[in-house]
């Protein structure tokens, strides 16, 4: 019997795996090696360097400057969402009017690659009929308000948080209102009956009990943001000057602009091990917390 | 059905679909040839369709066309070339850019070609040499080249009273506070994309410390502390400075700021031939809604000059159809009527001097004119140095017109990541 189970779970898995192998596993062994050699990316001729590109990085200026800008759009891109998500499905959890008309509204941004929600924010911001600049002038009095949001490097990276938040509250939204509806209703009846205030409700009741919905959105909103590139390569390009570069961006730039594939591949498998150091460490306290729930 | 006819049937089957796979293939897989270009716009596409379709019908070789947009063409060509996938043909800007290709071994070599062909006797003397010849061998096939200059909008520089137009420095600064007196900015320039800045750093080069010393900074040879290139420098801020440039430069790309000239928000921008194209096709007519002038003479001592670049194909070293390959690539230099279209559509000046009946309008004629009176004809900057090199050059534009005050830190800086550049 127990055979025939490995057999199933063989013919279950294998394909998985086969592509898993192929599209994963074979390129980062892949990156791996490359990140030893001077490869140019055009090349057949590249030689071994050992670790002078690992060397490379740890010196580099650049490097240390994407991976600030990396800890800061995977903080504002975890905290931002997270915290908006769940007002607006607090909102959203009761029953008036419309409701279902909001929920559909600010399910919406969902529904757009991250390139169009960065060209619908590049129109936003754009300093000459921008929405932002517009409001902005009207409320201010000043006609001719044109502040460039996207080519200063102090507002770049923040431009592009709030274009990335304005996307992920939505996914974080709708997972806090499936949270929200596994409650049960009684508790907070009998909350009620007992005097507890709709504040203390919220704190000593509804956050506790949306503690695994808080964990899936934690979790999703840290794996976006480590994979989120294509809303700032539409954005700004890493730019104006790297202000906005993230380490994703970082080894893009190194790899296919200045074509040195080598030293991108070793940028790559640093990420990579950073990526792995994080996700290793939120399991280990995912798995302490539900010990703790248990 | 029985067994043995179930057999039958399969075994019928597999040399039914066998046959197709093993027997000789078919004609048409040999009349093929791939081909990738950056030339992605609606028109450009469509006119390259007809020049293909009109290819296919006097070879009956096929072409198997996939453009990529400009700015992404510069990534995924290489993509490919990792893979090892690179299409037969391939459009590539002449200069350092196929350098690179040519030492990486991936592109062939085609002076068997330019011989029988005999394209030394079709290309402009002018560029030949420049854009074909790299390592003592012939690599590039020009399709079409561009020249950089003043488009400007005729109509707001009369009314402005500006009726000669600026041809020294002097005359351009005094253009500038002219206009600036009636609320419109001289220049408009569209840097988000960084490339379009790099145009004045060539222009104040070439025509103060010349296109010689130029090349020397272009090749590592020169510093970019060099007095040459702080002077070159501070003369771009003096327009700055002036207030002569819509603000927010960063923030917009070539074709916004080419928008604002032909509204009349700003008098003129610094572009290529293919702004022709781009303000043609958006329904503006040479010569009455804009025209070119030449970037003013700074130094008289300096040599005369013309920056631009020239638009070409190579053949992948391995590409799957290298005959096909060659015969396009031939033929597209050669083809006058196909020249002719790409003269019209993409506002390119024809790699053939001795085009019949090139369709060029005032505007051509006359960015024609400024590369036959140049002496030299250089290519723009991110085409003139190693690409490494030319990512910190472009960055240090961007970061100059944001804040031009610190030009000997932004120098420092910028010497060293190049001269680091140089070295990988």
């Amino acid at each position: 019997m127990k055979k025939r189970d490995t057999y199933w779970r063989i013919l279950f898995l294998g394909p998985a795996l086969c592509a898993f192998s192929v599209f994963v596993l074979w390129p980062l062994i892949d990156s791996f090696r490359y990140s030893f050699t001077n490869w140019n990316g055009f090349s057949s001729n590249y030689r071994f360097v050992g670790f002078d590109n690992y060397a490379r990085v740890l010196a580099d200026k650049a490097f240390l400057n994407a991976t600030v800008n990396s800890a800061i759009w995977v903080v504002a891109a975890l905290v931002l969402p997270t915290l908006l998500g769940l007002v607006v499905a607090l909102l959203l959890n009761r029953k008036f009017r419309g409701v279902d008309v909001f929920k559909t509204i600010f399910f919406l941004p969902i529904c757009l690659a991250p390139i169009v929600v960065g060209q619908i924010w590049i129109w936003i911001f754009q300093p000459d009929w921008g929405l932002l600049n517009t409001v902005i002038g009207a409320a201010t009095g000043t006609a001719s308000f044109g502040f460039p949001w996207l080519a200063k490097p102090s507002t770049a990276l923040v431009s592009v948080i709030i274009a990335w938040s304005w996307q992920q509250t939505s996914i974080a939204m709708v997972i806090f209102l499936a949270g929200l509806t596994s409650i049960p209703r009684d508790l907070l009846e009998a909350a009620e009956i007992d005097g507890v205030g709709r504040w203390k409700q919220k704190l000593h009741i509804v956050l506790p009990m949306l503690r695994p919905a808080t964990a899936v959105v934690v979790a999703l909103s840290i794996i976006n943001a480590l994979k989120g590139f294509d809303i700032l390569y539409i954005m700004t390009g890493g730019g104006p000057f790297h202000s906005s570069n993230t380490l994703a961006f970082f080894m893009y730039e190194e790899s296919f602009r200045k074509y040195r594939m080598g030293y991108g591949s070793a940028i790559s498998v640093v990420l990579f091990l950073i990526i792995l150091l994080i996700m290793y460490v939120y399991f280990r306290q995912l798995r302490k917390l539900d010990k703790i729930y248990d | 059905m029985t067994s043995k006819l179930w057999t039958k049937t399969l075994i019928g089957a597999v040399i039914a679909t066998a046959v197709p796979l093993f027997g000789a293939p078919p004609a048409s897989a040999q009349e093929q040839v791939t081909i990738s270009h950056f030339f992605s716009g609606d028109t450009r596409r469509a006119a390259l369709k007809e020049i293909f379709d009109k290819f296919k019908g006097e070879t009956g070789i096929e072409v198997v066309d996939s453009p990529i947009g400009h700015e992404d063409f510069k990534t995924a060509i290489l993509v490919r070339a990792a893979g090892n996938s690179l299409p037969d043909v391939f459009s590539y800007w002449a200069g350092a850019r196929v350098q690179f290709v040519v030492d990486a071994d991936a592109i062939a070599p085609l002076d068997d070609l330019w011989a029988s062909a005999q394209l030394g006797d079709v290309v402009a003397k002018s560029i030949a040499n420049g854009a074909t010849l790299y390592n003592g061998k012939r690599y590039l096939v020009p399709f079409g080249y561009h020249v950089d200059g003043f488009y400007y909008n005729p109509k707001v520089m009369t009314d402005s009273g500006i009726t000669t137009m600026p041809k020294t420095w002097d005359e351009l600064l005094a253009a500038c506070q002219t206009l600036k007196s009636k609320g419109i900015p001289l220049i408009a320039m569209g840097s988000k994309n960084r490339w379009p800045a790099q145009g004045y750093f060539d222009f104040f080069l070439m025509r103060t410390a010349g296109p010689d010393y130029r090349l020397k900074l272009m090749t590592g040879k020169a510093s970019y502390t060099d007095s040459e290139v702080k002077r070159a420098m501070g003369l771009w801020r003096d327009l700055i400075d002036g207030g002569c440039f819509v603000p927010n430069s960063n923030a917009r790309g070539w074709r916004p700021a080419a928008d604002l000239v032909v509204r009349g928000e700003a008098a003129m921008t610094l572009l290529g031939t293919y702004a022709i194209g781009y303000f043609v096709g958006n329904g503006a007519k040479p010569g009455v809604d804009f025209d070119v002038l030449d970037f003013p003479t700074i130094d008289k001592d300096a040599p005369s000059s013309a920056v631009g670049n020239v638009d070409g194909f190579v053949v992948a070293a391995n590409a799957e159809h290298p005959v096909a390959a060659r015969k396009l690539v031939a033929w597209l230099a050669k083809d006058s009527e196909s020249q002719a279209k790409w003269i019209e559509v993409n506002g390119a000046l024809s790699a053939d001097p001795q085009l019949d009946n090139a369709p060029y309008s005032k505007v051509h004629q006359k960015a024609y004119n400024a590369v036959n009176q140049a002496s030299t004809y250089r290519f723009s900057y991110d085409l003139e140095t190693p690409p490494p090199v030319a990512e910190v050059g472009l960055n240090m534009f961007q970061k100059f017109m944001d804040d031009p005050s610190d030009i000997d830190g932004l120098l420092a800086e910028t010497q060293e990541a190049a001269a680091d550049a140089f070295k990988k």
